[in-house]
């Protein structure tokens, strides 16, 4: 793990604890995401569509219902305020493998639209 | 009291396709040059409800947008709850030419999107001699799939919802809101495992690449329109596909992204005025 990866995670993982934290839609969805900011893995637990905690210290053996890993970069350019083409979606990250989408992905692709919003929620504002 | 009607009319009409008695429905609006619209994957002909309201558009253009059978408003034919739905390359382009045929439209321009612009491709290859001008609107000869499309239709996860969530990516962020989620219901609105159908003929049975010698432009213009924003049809898959066709016309539009004429109708307008300015002559 390299000091400056992992500095960038950490920074990527409080900007999006800041906004993820509230967030919450009326939807019957509970999971347990393993969000993961360049070196810098989060497991985010939603429960009854609302986000109830940000674990971010390391468990061992701690289990997941799907993850998403990222790297600094693909997260950074994810969140601009208008994301370039190529950068503005899960799906088109994981294509150019800035993002990894692993698991069982029942439960992401059941409550897809859900997660994909969870996920832009640190979006920078538009000016 | 004066009635604020739409210019849009919607009728019905019935042919066979591959044997089967089909009633096919269809909206239209305008006079002049027939422009018959094809609908993206899973969609149907909404999406270029936008257009048939543009009387620039309209003023030249008789412009015709069909819902394929089991889309919008045209039915499956009948028996078809014995059957899976699959979109062959066969069944599509004798879709095109029997609508054509049964409206009776003598070398009308056809545009189309996503599979419709792949189809245009097939129809330049095969029946230039039978269109005024083609138009492939996020159209390539193949591209790299980005997901399994056994997730469209389970049993475990709302097929409407996933279709929806999954396109909506491909919406380019400036699209506005209310165009964007106009075009994300009609996926959701689309009927069980539709979509996926639909792309057994982009992901199975149309692999282009290598099979398009013979397009004569000069006889039918061939134009290639993509959204810098579709990652699935991308600009690149796009203009390698015209690098083969002599005298194709590619153009990629800025700040668009796979459902142009219904994301963003503004923007797509200023791309194709210019293309259908050179078709009228």
């Amino acid at each position: 793990m390299t000091g400056s990866q992992t500095a960038a995670g950490a920074q990527l993982l409080q900007r999006f604890r800041a906004r993820a934290v509230s967030f919450s839609k009326p939807r019957l969805f509970s999971a347990d995401i393993l969000l993961q900011f360049a070196e810098v893995p989060a497991i985010v637990r939603v429960r009854q569509g609302s986000v109830t905690e940000i674990i971010d210290h390391r468990v061992p053996l701690q289990s997941s219902d799907f993850s998403i890993k990222g790297t600094a970069q693909g997260w950074t350019k994810f969140w601009q305020a208008m994301p370039e083409a190529g950068w503005h979606d899960i799906f088109a990250l994981n294509k150019r493998k800035e993002f990894v989408i692993e698991g069982n992905l029942q439960p992401l692709m059941a409550h897809l639209q859900y997660v994909k919003d969870l996920l832009a929620c640190a979006r920078e504002e538009s000016a | 009291m004066t009635v604020a009607l739409e210019p849009i009319i919607g009728r019905y009409t019935s042919f066979d396709i591959e044997g089967k008695r089909c009633r096919v429905y269809f909206e239209e609006a305008g006079s002049g040059i027939a422009l018959v619209c094809l609908h993206t994957a899973g969609a149907d002909n909404r999406q270029y409800q936008h257009l048939m309201n543009d009387p620039e558009i309209t003023s030249r253009f008789r412009v015709i947008a069909f819902d394929m059978p089991w889309h919008g408003k045209s039915y499956p034919p009948a028996g078809f709850q014995d059957t899976e739905y699959r979109l062959s390359t066969a069944l599509y382009v004798e879709t095109i030419m029997s609508f054509c045929r049964a409206l009776e439209l003598e070398r009308p321009v056809v545009m189309g999107c996503s599979i419709g612009g792949r189809i245009t491709l097939q129809l330049a290859h095969l029946h230039s001699d039978k269109f005024r001008a083609l138009i492939g609107i996020e159209a390539a000869d193949h591209q790299e799939p980005w997901y399994d499309t056994s997730w469209l239709h389970r049993g475990d996860v709302h097929g409407g919802e996933v279709c929806a969530a999954l396109v909506s990516g491909l919406v380019a962020p400036q699209s506005p809101e209310v165009h964007r989620h106009e075009t994300l219901w009609q996926y959701m609105q689309g009927g069980p495992g539709i979509f996926k159908g639909d792309l057994y003929f982009y992901r199975v049975d149309s692999d282009l690449r290598g099979k398009l010698t013979g397009i004569r432009t000069d006889l039918c213009p061939l134009y290639l329109l993509t959204g810098e924003y579709d990652f699935s049809c991308t600009p690149e898959d796009t203009i390698r596909t015209a690098e083969s066709i002599p005298g194709a016309k590619v153009t990629v539009m800025k700040e668009c992204g796979h459902f142009p004429m219904s994301e963003n109708p503004e923007r797509f307008r200023e791309y194709l005025l210019p293309v259908l300015k050179e078709i009228a002559g």
